[in-house]
């Protein structure tokens, strides 16, 4: 809505990256407040139902803040990037923790 | 509770609310300059009493909510407050901004006082 | 994006808060009706106006209440009475018809609808039959069950549109730049400038509130947004989990079919409140009365605290002797989940506190409200220029008269309907939303096939006129009109009268600056011409 287009070929590729972000954004951005919550779920040292409560909040706060990161990434990759940078130890510990006895 | 402290303490609650949010809106130089004119400003002085003075009348309005209604629902209370003072302000800011000065510190009197009799009545 | 970051978080902001902002002012109008919904169904309750009720002692109400249930159904599986409050100075009693009686009834679909009968404290009698309506209870449902669609799909809708709304929150605070600044400005009369520090101002003022409320909105459904946390921590087993979480609810506990006389409850609320150092009853459950295994809950009156988890006493129901009571030692993330959900549900015991929640939900419609008008403002000329209105401003334009203008219409069309339609009509609740939705389409279809500005005049003017004349209707169909309710101390009844006359005065006076503006506008061109 700021840069100003005049040619078909232009508007449609912003188009397109916009709706490219809206995806990774809504349904990647889910998959990490996701997998934080269950990762802390999982792991943190607490009750079980203190520990499932705090990572249920947690993963509500952790979406939004995902959704804004991917608009303010400068490019839909970098944004893509982003999230699984951030997903990776959590996908890790997961992985441990769901094969360990510590399930 | 008597009614006395009651009612004291919520007149320093709202009244207070009122007059921080005057006093800081006045230090800022849009508002200063609402009232004496365009262009001025307030010397550093002044601002920075302005701003303690409404700083400190926001802290008053504070603990006047945590007395009337306890440590958990007074910072509601309390930001409640804020929010209904906030509007006071904004509308006298935006329609009779010349007697903004006066009514904060009419405000800011009555908190004063409505907090010192609540301390000699409770 | 190649801009900036406060840019990207000024086109999010702009975006998260458009496509779904529609749907919130429907969220926050309701929502906000339901700080006052049990004084919502008392209004629409009529024939309970003149009712006065004799205060006595809960101990009191409590025995009377119970006689009168041993009457009506004594072989019940559970009875639910609410002591009187502040909020309901009668006795609400709630039970499961038997289950021979249900089916006789034909009411067997698997599922028991649980009868119900308001009575006064004082003699345990049933007060004047009132009307059939949802009252109040239809705006509070409405706001996040929706309507005329499965619950589990509206709840996704509602948390959809919540979370959007907490990303359009947090990026326009990221985004706005002045926020000390311009924390109290406000320039009327100058456009798109006026409608973006009304916008500002509205969500700043109340903004630890706004965000409260759409957080914990979203904390009061979270085990459907998110279950993964409770999925995980107890390996999918989610009864145990909620068992955990709400250990008051009996865990299939069975009927013992010795039959025993049920305590009298009088005695039995009486050590409760002493156990709580003098705080009163609000809720007392039954659980098999008359029989052996019976067992009494007694729950805390709600609004000393802001926790929603209020302290439950357990008894034996045929000796009075206390149980051992379920509340754990509450761990800091189920203290912190149940003061959210209490800051959400808001049932405070005090007035005041209550008043300014309204009022900030007020503000909030007003954010969303303007939210969307700005955004058609600023489109506006961008589409003049180029000399037609384009498809996507034309839709939001109508959209957005059908949300602001027509949904204060669609919510005075159904308390007009609580008086019009007859007292005795069958499926009565069920035709007072009708009207609700009908208003509503209607307003929304006028408001899309005719974007301009009289269409907005004339659907505030309707809305400002059905709201205002609420307390002449009121008085004309039989309930407590303002002359009378305010001598005689009933606020509930009072305080509806005077604030949706205080609504109609608004709309009324938007739709007379909205006509003085055309006037200026057609001068100004006139002159420039």
């Amino acid at each position: 809505m700021t840069v100003s287009q005049t040619q078909k070929a232009p508007q449609l590729r912003y188009r397109a990256g916009v709706a490219l972000r809206a995806l990774i954004a809504i349904f990647g951005g889910y998959a990490v407040a996701a997998a934080i919550a269950a990762t802390l779920a999982m792991w943190l040292p607490i009750a079980r139902l203190e520990a499932a409560l705090t990572a249920t909040m947690t993963g509500l706060i952790v979406y939004p803040c995902a959704i804004m990161w991917c608009f303010a990434a400068r490019t839909p990759p970098r944004a893509l990037g982003g999230l699984l940078l951030t997903a990776l130890p959590f996908a890790l510990l997961l992985a441990i923790g769901g094969q360990g006895a510590a399930a | 509770m008597t009614s006395i402290y009651a009612v004291v303490t919520g007149c320093a609650a709202v009244a207070g609310a009122f007059s921080g949010f005057a006093f800081l809106g006045l230090a800022m130089d849009r508002h200063w300059a609402d009232v004496h004119g365009r262009g001025a400003e307030p010397s550093p002085a002044q601002r920075s009493r302005l701003r303690w003075c409404g700083c400190g009348q926001l802290l008053l309005s504070l603990l006047a909510c945590l007395a009337l209604r306890g440590s958990t629902q007074g910072w509601v209370l309390w930001l409640g407050a804020l929010t209904a003072a906030g509007w006071m302000a904004v509308l006298m800011l935006t329609y009779a901004v010349r007697r903004l000065p006066g009514s904060g510190m009419a405000a800011g009197s009555l908190a004063l006082l409505g907090a010192g009799v609540a301390l000699l009545v409770r | 994006m190649k801009e900036g970051f406060r840019q990207s978080m000024a086109w999010l902001h702009t975006w998260s808060g458009l496509l779904v902002g529609w749907v919130l002012m429907l969220i926050f109008m309701a929502g906000t009706s339901s700080y006052y919904r049990d004084e919502i169904t008392l209004w629409m309750k009529p024939e309970l106006h003149r009712t006065a009720v004799t205060p006595v002692t809960q101990a009191m109400a409590a025995d009377q209440a119970a006689r009168a249930l041993q009457k009506r159904a004594p072989n019940s599986e559970r009875w639910f009475l609410s002591l009187p409050s502040g909020r309901e100075p009668a006795v609400q009693t709630m039970w499961a018809p038997p289950a021979g009686e249900a089916k006789a009834k034909g009411k067997g679909k698997g599922r028991r609808r649980f009868e119900q009968a308001l009575l006064d404290p004082a003699t345990g009698d049933e007060l004047a039959k009132a009307r059939a309506t949802r009252g109040g209870d239809f705006f509070y449902r409405l706001h996040f069950d929706l309507h005329y669609m499965p619950v589990p799909v509206a709840r996704w809708i509602v948390g959809i549109c919540a979370m959007s709304m907490l990303v359009a929150i947090l990026s326009g605070i990221v985004t706005h730049k002045r926020i000390f600044k311009d924390f109290f400005t406000f320039r009327p009369r100058k456009g798109q400038r006026s409608w973006l520090d009304f916008h500002n101002v509205s969500a700043v003022l109340a903004l630890p509130f706004h965000l409260m409320i759409t957080y914990t909105g979203l904390i009061t459904l979270m085990f459907m947004y998110m279950p993964w946390g409770v999925k995980v921590a107890y390996d999918n087993n989610d009864k145990a989990f909620f068992a955990e979480l709400f250990p008051g609810l009996p865990q299939g506990a069975k009927a013992s079919g010795v039959a025993a006389p049920l305590t009298p409850l009088g005695p039995v609320i009486a050590h409760a409140s002493q156990a709580w150092g003098g705080a009163p009853a609000g809720r007392i459950t039954v659980n098999f009365p008359n029989d052996a295994a019976s067992t009494i809950a007694v729950t805390q009156q709600e609004g000393r605290g802001l926790s929603s988890d209020l302290p439950t006493l357990i008894y034996d129901g045929a000796t009075g002797r206390p149980l051992p009571s379920p509340d754990a030692g509450r761990g800091a993330a189920a203290a912190t989940r149940s003061v959210m959900y209490g800051l959400h549900i808001g049932r405070f015991a005090d007035p005041l506190l209550r008043a300014l929640f309204f009022v900030s939900g007020l503000a909030g419609c007003a954010m969303v409200a303007t939210g969307l008008l700005l955004w058609a403002v600023k489109e506006k000329p961008k589409h003049l220029k180029a000399g037609r209105i384009g498809f996507g401003l034309r839709l939001v334009e109508g959209l957005n008269i059908g949300a602001v203008a027509g949904l204060p219409v669609a919510m005075a069309a159904y308390f007009w309907a609580n008086r019009l339609l007859p007292a005795g009509l069958a499926e009565r609740p069920a035709a007072e939303v009708s009207w609700f939705f009908t208003a509503w389409a209607v307003a929304m279809v006028a408001g899309l096939a005719w974007p301009s500005r009289p269409m907005w005049r004339w659907q505030l003017l309707a809305g400002g006129m059905l709201f205002a004349l609420l307390p002449v209707l009121n008085g004309a169909t039989g309930g407590a009109h303002l002359l009378v309710s305010i001598p005689n101390g009933m606020w509930a009844l009072a305080g509806f009268d005077s604030v949706t006359l205080m609504i109609g005065a608004v709309l009324l006076y938007a739709s007379a600056r909205l006509g003085r503006a055309t006037v200026t506008k057609t001068r100004l061109a006139g002159n420039a011409a």
